[in-house]
């Protein structure tokens, strides 16, 4: 756990002084410096190779009353200066706005110190040779498969990241935050009889590069996942149970993250509004925002406004239990502020596999994927479109395309009947295989 | 300023293609202060603080390891957003973003860097990581580099948004929120958020051009909450373009006021829209998003060159009816989606998709024109300097058919009229695309009946062309902010449909039937 260049340090400073000294009453900056790199490798080569250093610094102002947040690029102490001073300007002609404030500096303290363990000390020892032959090896691994006559494209690639940043407010925060990622993946496009190419992919991410998991399984999965899409068609319209897989139940639940807002509550645009300590989901729905995870993706010891983390339960047992409130609509809102974002969540895991789940379930749909659609967040209603598998006497049969799935979250998660053992591990949201029935399908 | 968690980082670059309506969170892009444009001179060397010899350094290091062309895209873009929200406009947003890409093409592999640091070492160090892609003797470079003149000019900005005072947008909002809460008393919630930019690039490459073009774009989103008997619900319209403040007439103020309303209380009349396969009439205007996933994604060669598209190999086949016929093009003037020329520093025409029913043209970047041959179309375009240029949509739509949009609507026994649209997403592989109605009709014995929402359409590309069975005459091109978005990277587009009906597709409603 290493800090932030002292570098950051003072634009952060810089960009607070200059703020204060053009005539803000109060200001926050970010200062970040982000190194990425990529590799993407189709069909026996290299086809791009990307490789950059990204700066810049944020300022939140607060003027006379009024507030506005700027962001640059352009770090020259003279244009940084120029800018500033135009904000300033900018800010004042706006109406003022009582709310607006930075945040009660009670809430900085009792920030934890623990290492998060989301940086790994040997990012720069990988070498572009370590990214072109994991990169080889996924395509390789997913040409070996059974049925790889029909693989039309193979495309896979390395990303790493290393980001460090500093935030400095004028009501006495300061902080820093350095991470790194290793993401590997793989995408196998196939063609089908009819015609259509589906393809489907497998990827994985990890904050130290020791870590990762064996390039080589990444590619056989995706082409095994790949080929077993071929021959998809949709079925006919019912209410049926639904199993959908950890890799992409983050969509529903994700769903569920705007509506649990500050701002999406004092709109008018949540149908979760007045239902803290009801019941939204079935008793399985019990999760909690973590941000202590180790290793994990959202991790962090303050969120985006300074305010020191916190576990908060948001689902027990089916009931709600927090939302997301930041240091403006809290005001607004009159409510305490809790913390503007989602961090990782927890899940309450069931004692099944997937497996286990699709064979206990019966007859339904397995949902693999989600194709568009949305989710209304004032009203919860939500239409999405699905693939996956039809499940047939406990076991997976044909492949469906082209469904679609529809109702109401405050429905939906009444629906819940079962939850796996089996937290996805590259997201911040974590989901297991989830099992919900009665849920409306369309296609024929 | 929030500490994003990196869920969202995506290692995979293939299959899958998004489209999204302006939203409130969506705001931030960029403006520029530009001198008045004029021929023949790199007029914006001094704003960079390059010139010649620098680019000239910079391309020389660029093709030092035998790569066959490179290219610098250097940006300069302000973008500033002023948000109403509880009857106040009581915050704003500005940023500024300078940076120069360096791409380095060898066959079809590509190298890419870019640094926000615009000093010789800087861009010398970009240079050379982007010139690693190729692994060879060094290339020469021409003698002279010559500054292209600007052939178009297709966004008619009498006053730079640099030039535009917070005072004079600010009556826009106000006047908006006023509005739409005198329209309706079951208005609770106005939010407004008014955004515009200027991006100045100038792109240079190893065969001695050097191109120049300053952009500007606006857009207002207006968005409502009403509420009704305890029930709410939201609605929005939204506008954009390529324009200055002038596009903010009281004609169009009112549009905006009068439609975002009437598509949000409608919503309180409903009904859940019905499920399975059934005929849907695309109204005239935004249903362009039918083409943009149906066959826009699918027809950009880079995904075609690759064979991953479900159109590879159909150039010069029959795909759809005779009268179908479907566009791309840069050229309308102050469209969002418009160009006066793409992020290669090609010239931007109108490419024809479909004609006559039969497939056409691929949109093509320089990559996939050399590879099939053929000039490019103007379509290589990016989202930023942070980023490689790809074959990209501009203005994507349908030219007017031989039929009546009455006599389309009044054909359909049961099906969906289909007005408003938030998102829509395509595997372009497969071909299985979606888009999401917000607003719609029933249609029952060929009448509009009962008003309809928040429903997902799904079907197939080739499957739905071969299914448009009916097209009108009423062409209308979208006044909406549509971002489309692909690889990570977002860029400006428009869209555009006459009524068109499609004889059958899958209609994401509720099923009525018992638990299955």
């Amino acid at each position: 756990m290493s800090k932030a260049s002292p570098e950051l340090y003072e634009v952060a400073q810089l960009a607070v002084d200059l703020a204060l000294k053009k005539g803000a009453s109060a200001a926050a900056a970010r200062a970040a410096k982000s190194r990425d790199v990529e590799v993407r490798w189709r069909d026996g080569k290299v086809e791009q190779v990307q490789e950059s250093t990204t700066r810049g610094v944020s300022l939140a102002l607060y003027v006379d009353g009024r507030y506005a947040a700027v962001s640059s690029s352009d770090l020259r102490r003279d244009a940084l200066e120029t800018f500033i001073a135009d904000s300033v300007v900018m800010t004042r002609s706006l109406a003022p706005d009582p709310h607006r404030a930075l945040p009660d500096p009670a809430l900085y303290a009792g920030r934890r110190e623990m290492d998060l363990q989301i940086e790994d000390p040997a990012y720069l020892t990988v070498s572009a040779e370590k990214r072109r032959t994991l990169s080889k090896e996924m395509e390789d691994a997913a040409r070996a498969v059974r049925g790889a006559e029909a693989i039309l494209s193979v495309s896979s690639g390395f990303n790493d990241n290393r980001t460090e940043s500093v935030r400095i407010a004028s009501n006495g925060f300061s902080g820093d935050r350095v991470e790194t990622t290793f993401f590997i993946g793989a995408e196998v496009a196939v063609k089908d009889a009819d015609g259509r190419r589906p393809s489907d992919s497998s990827f994985a991410g990890v904050r130290f590069v020791g870590e990762l998991p064996a390039a080589a399984e990444h590619g056989r999965i995706a082409a095994e996942r790949a080929l077993s899409r071929l021959g998809a068609k949709k079925v006919a319209s019912k209410s049926m149970t639904m199993v959908l897989d950890n890799r992409v139940a983050g969509r529903l639940v994700g769903a569920l993250g705007g509506p649990l807002s500050g701002q999406a509550l004092q709109q008018k645009r949540s149908f979760l509004e007045g239902k803290l300590g009801q019941a939204i989901g079935s008793k399985l729905l019990h999760v909690s925002d973590d941000p202590f995870v180790p290793k994990g993706f959202g991790s962090r010891l303050f969120d985006g406004e300074g305010l020191a983390a916190k576990e908060r339960p948001v689902f027990e047992d089916g009931v709600l239990r927090t939302y997301f409130i930041d240091t403006y609509y809290g005001k607004k809102l009159n409510m305490a502020p809790t913390t503007g974002g989602m961090s990782n969540l927890s899940w309450r895991l069931g004692e099944r596999s997937r497996e286990e789940l699709i064979r206990a379930a019966g007859e339904g749909i397995y949902v693999t994927g989600f194709l568009g659609g949305n989710s209304n967040a004032t009203t919860g209603d939500y239409s999405l479109g699905v693939q996956g598998f039809v499940i047939r006497g406990g076991a997976l049969g044909e492949p469906v395309a082209e469904m679609n799935i529809s109702g109401n979250q405050l429905e939906l998660w009444k629906h819940l009947v079962a939850v796996g053992n089996d937290p996805y591990p590259y997201s911040t949201l974590r989901t297991p295989t989830l099992v919900f029935d009665g849920v409306s399908f369309a296609g024929l | 300023m929030n500490e994003q968690g990196i869920s969202r980082r995506q290692v995979l670059h293939i299959g899958a293609a998004t489209l999204a309506g302006s939203a409130l969170s969506d705001v931030l892009s960029g403006p520029a202060r530009a001198a008045t444009a004029s021929a023949a001179s790199p007029l914006y060397f001094a704003r960079f603080g390059v010139d010649e010899g620098l680019i000239r350094g910079a391309l020389a290091a660029a093709l030092s390891k035998g790569g066959d062309y490179a290219d610098l895209y250097f940006q300069h873009r302000v973008g500033s957003s002023f948000m109403l929200e509880d009857g106040a406009v009581n915050r704003a947003f500005k940023s500024v973003e300078l940076g120069v890409g360096v791409r380095v093409v060898k066959g079809d592999q590509v190298g890419y860097g870019f640094t926000e640091d615009l000093t010789r070492e800087a861009l010398q160090q970009a240079a050379l990581t982007a010139a690693a892609i190729a692994d060879g003797p060094s290339r020469e470079l021409p003698q002279r580099f010559h500054v292209g003149d600007p052939k178009a000019s297709r966004y008619a900005v009498k006053l730079r948004w640099d030039d535009v005072r917070p005072e004079q947008k600010l009556p826009i909002l106000n006047r908006l929120n006023e509005r739409t809460f005198a329209a309706d008393p079951r208005v609770k919630k106005v939010s407004i958020s008014f955004n515009d930019e200027s991006s100045v690039v100038l792109i240079a490459d190893s065969t001695g051009r050097i191109v120049e073009d300053v952009r500007p774009m606006t857009s207002c989103y207006l968005g409502c909450v009403a509420e009704q008997n305890g029930v709410r619900e939201q609605g929005a319209y939204n506008v954009a373009g390529r324009e200055d403040l002038s596009f903010y007439s009281e004609e169009r103020l009112a549009r905006m006021v009068k439609e975002a309303v009437a598509r949000t209380v409608v919503l309180f009349e409903a009904v859940p829209a019905p499920a399975g396969e059934m005929p849907v009439v695309m109204a005239a205007g935004s249903s362009g998003i039918l083409l943009h996933e149906a066959i826009g994604h699918g027809m950009e060669a880079d995904f075609n060159r690759k064979g991953t598209s479900i159109y590879s190999d159909k150039i010069g086949k029959p795909i759809a009816k005779p009268f179908v016929n479907i566009v791309d093009e840069g050229t309308q003037q102050g469209a969002r989606g418009a160009l006066n020329v793409d992020d290669e520093g090609n010239d931007v025409g109108k490419t024809m998709l479909v004609q006559d029913g039969v497939l056409t043209t691929y949109l093509h970047d320089q990559i996939s024109a050399k590879h099939y041959g053929v000039a490019p179309t103007g379509n290589g375009r990016r989202e930023s300097y942070q980023y490689a240029p790809m074959p990209r949509m501009r203005s994507t739509y349908m030219l007017p058919g031989p039929h009546k949009k009455d006599e389309i609507i009044a054909s359909v026994k049961k099906g969906i009229y289909a007005t408003n649209f938030t998102n829509g997403q395509v595997q372009i592989g497969a071909g299985d695309f979606t888009f999401y109605v917000k607003n719609g009709w029933l249609i029952e014995d060929g009448k509009l009946t009962r008003p309809v929402k928040d429903v997902n359409i799904i079907g197939n590309g080739p499957k739905v062309l071969e299914q448009v069975d009916m097209v009108s005459d009423d062409l209308e091109i979208d006044e909406g902010g549509w971002t489309c978005g692909k690889d990570g990277q977002g860029v400006p587009v428009s869209q555009g449909l006459p009524t068109v009906r499609v004889a059958s597709i899958t209609v994401g409603g509720r099923t009525t039937g018992k638990r299955g």
